[in-house]
C-alpha cells in the first residue's frame, strides 16, 4: 500500500525532473539569435500569379451569394432572349448582336469593381515588391473562369429552345473572347476609379460605344472612315462577325479564323493595358 | 487523394447536370448514344434520322415514319419535288438541324422545326429552307408517326394561295 510520504516523494521527483528539462530548453531559446532581417523573399511572377489567383478564388468563394448573382444573370439573359426571339421561332443576326454584347457586359460588370475594392492591399504590397503584371494576369485568369461559365450557360440557355445556326463551339469560343474583352475594359475602370460606385459607373461609358459603333446603329456601308476604324476596336464587332460568318451555309473559314485571331489580339491587348493604368501609385493613406 | 476525390464529384456532378438539362430540355443538346429527352427527345431524333435517309435517298426508310396504314401510298420524291421544285436527284442535302420541339398539351401531337441546308445541282445554289414535321399519336402509350404529306402539302397550300 502506498504511503502519503512515498507520493509526496514521487510528485517532488517529477517537479524536480520538469524543471531539470526546463532549464535544459531555455539556454537554447536564449541564444537563438534575434531576428534581424525583416525583408520578405518574394516568390517568382510566376508563382505570385498562383498565389494571388488561389487567394482571389478564396475571396470569391467566400460570398457565395455574389457569385450566385454574377453567374446566375447568364442564363436569365439567355432566356429572356428564348422569349423575345421565341415570336419568330427562329435566329436572327440581331439575336447574335445581343449576344455578343451580352457577353462583353458580364465581363465588364464582373470585372469592374475587382481592383478598387482592394486598392489599399495592392498598393501595400506593391511596397514589398508585388509585380503588377501577376497581379491583373491573376485576375483576368479566374476572370477566364467565371466569364467561361458564363457564356457557356447564357449560350446553353438559348439553345435550350432556340438552335442558332453556326457551330456551337465556336460561338462559345468566341463568346468567351468577347467576355475577356469585356473584362479587359471592366479591370481597366476598375483601376481607374477610386471608388466601387465610380467603377460601376465607367461601365455605360465602356458598352455603349459597343453599341453606336456597330451597324446596328446605321448601316456598315454609311459609315464615316473614323466611324469604321473605332468600329473595328470594338469586341462586339469581332464576336458578331464570327456569329454571322459561321451562320452561313457555305463558311468561309479564313474569315471566320481572322476574326477569332482579332479578338484574340483585342482581348489580351485590353487586359495588358490594365498594367499602365496601376503604375500611378495611390495614396489611400487619407 | 482528396482532390482526385473532389475532382472526381465536381465532374460527376457537371455530368449529371449536362445529362439534366439534356433531357429536360428535350434533347436539345448532344448525348451521343444516349437516348435522353422524353417524347420531344423521341421527336428531334426521328426528325434527324428522317432527313438523314432523304440526304441518301433512302426512300422506303423515310416513309416509315409515317403509320402502317398509309405508308405505301407515300409518296416522298414527289412531295419533295413538290417542296423544293425539283427531283430529289437534283438536290444535295448538304445538312440538317432541329430549331425547335413542340408537343401540344394534350401529348398527342407534336411539331418539328427544321433547317435544312441544300443545294440546287442544277443551277449550284443554296438554300437553307425551314421546314416543319407533324406527328401524331393516338394515346399517350402509342408509338408517334409523322405527317409528311400533311407536313409538305401544308407549303403547297400556302404556294397555291400565293398564285
Amino acid at each position: 500500500m502506498t504511503t502519503e510520504a512515498e507520493l509526496r516523494q514521487r510528485l517532488a521527483a517529477r517537479q524536480a525532473a520538469a524543471a531539470r528539462q526546463a532549464a535544459a530548453a531555455q539556454p537554447v531559446a536564449q541564444t537563438s539569435p534575434p531576428p534581424t532581417d525583416f525583408r520578405v523573399s518574394l516568390p517568382s511572377r510566376r508563382a505570385q500569379v498562383g498565389v494571388l489567383a488561389r487567394r482571389y478564388l478564396a475571396c470569391l468563394a467566400g460570398e457565395p451569394a455574389s457569385m450566385l448573382v454574377v453567374v446566375g444573370q447568364a442564363p436569365l439573359i439567355g432566356w429572356l432572349c428564348t422569349v423575345v426571339w421565341g415570336s419568330v421561332e427562329r435566329d436572327t443576326p440581331s439575336l447574335w448582336f445581343v449576344l455578343s454584347l451580352s457577353a462583353v457586359w458580364f465581363g465588364c460588370i464582373t470585372a469592374c469593381r475587382e481592383i478598387v475594392r482592394e486598392r489599399g492591399i495592392l498598393e501595400r504590397e506593391r511596397l514589398l515588391g508585388l509585380s503588377l503584371a501577376s497581379y491583373v494576369i491573376a485576375k483576368c485568369v479566374v476572370l477566364a473562369g467565371i466569364v467561361g461559365v458564363q457564356v457557356v450557360l447564357l449560350l446553353g440557355a438559348v439553345e435550350w429552345s432556340l438552335a442558332l445556326r453556326g457551330a456551337v463551339p465556336l460561338q462559345l469560343v468566341s463568346l468567351w473572347l468577347a467576355g475577356m474583352g469585356g473584362v479587359g475594359l471592366g479591370l481597366m475602370a476598375s483601376a481607374l476609379a477610386k471608388r466601387q460606385e465610380q467603377a460601376v459607373a465607367l461601365v455605360p461609358l465602356l458598352l455603349l460605344p459597343q453599341i453606336l459603333f456597330s451597324e446596328f446603329a446605321i448601316p456598315a456601308d454609311q459609315f464615316a472612315s473614323v466611324v469604321a476604324r473605332v468600329e473595328k476596336l470594338m469586341p462586339v464587332r469581332w464576336c458578331y462577325r464570327v456569329f454571322v460568318e459561321a451562320a452561313e451555309i457555305e463558311v468561309a473559314w479564313g474569315t471566320v479564323a481572322g476574326s477569332l485571331l482579332a479578338q484574340v489580339a483585342l482581348s489580351a491587348l485590353l487586359c495588358a493595358l490594365v498594367v499602365p493604368f496601376l503604375w500611378p501609385k495611390r495614396d489611400l493613406t487619407g | 487523394m482528396k482532390r482526385t476525390v473532389i475532382a472526381l464529384v465536381v465532374l460527376a456532378a457537371l455530368l449529371g447536370g449536362y445529362v439534366g438539362a439534356a433531357h429536360f430540355s428535350g434533347g436539345a443538346y448532344p448525348t451521343p448514344g444516349l437516348a435522353v429527352g422524353g417524347d420531344q427527345g423521341w421527336l428531334r431524333r426521328a426528325s434527324l434520322s428522317f432527313w438523314e435517309d432523304i440526304q441518301f435517298k433512302d426512300f422506303d426508310r423515310a416513309a416509315s415514319y409515317h403509320d402502317p396504314a398509309v405508308q405505301d401510298d407515300v409518296d416522298i420524291p414527289h412531295l419533295i419535288q413538290r417542296m423544293f421544285l425539283l427531283k430529289p436527284e437534283q438536290l444535295d442535302f448538304m445538312s440538317f438541324e432541329v430549331v425547335l420541339v413542340e408537343v401540344d398539351s394534350t401529348g398527342l401531337r407534336g411539331r418539328v422545326k427544321t433547317r435544312v441546308k441544300i443545294k440546287e445541282l442544277t443551277t449550284g445554289k443554296n438554300k437553307e429552307p425551314e421546314v416543319m414535321l407533324y406527328f401524331h399519336r393516338a394515346t399517350l402509350d402509342a408509338p408517334w408517326f409523322m405527317e409528311l404529306e400533311d407536313s409538305l402539302r401544308k407549303d403547297e397550300a400556302e404556294d397555291d394561295k400565293k398564285h
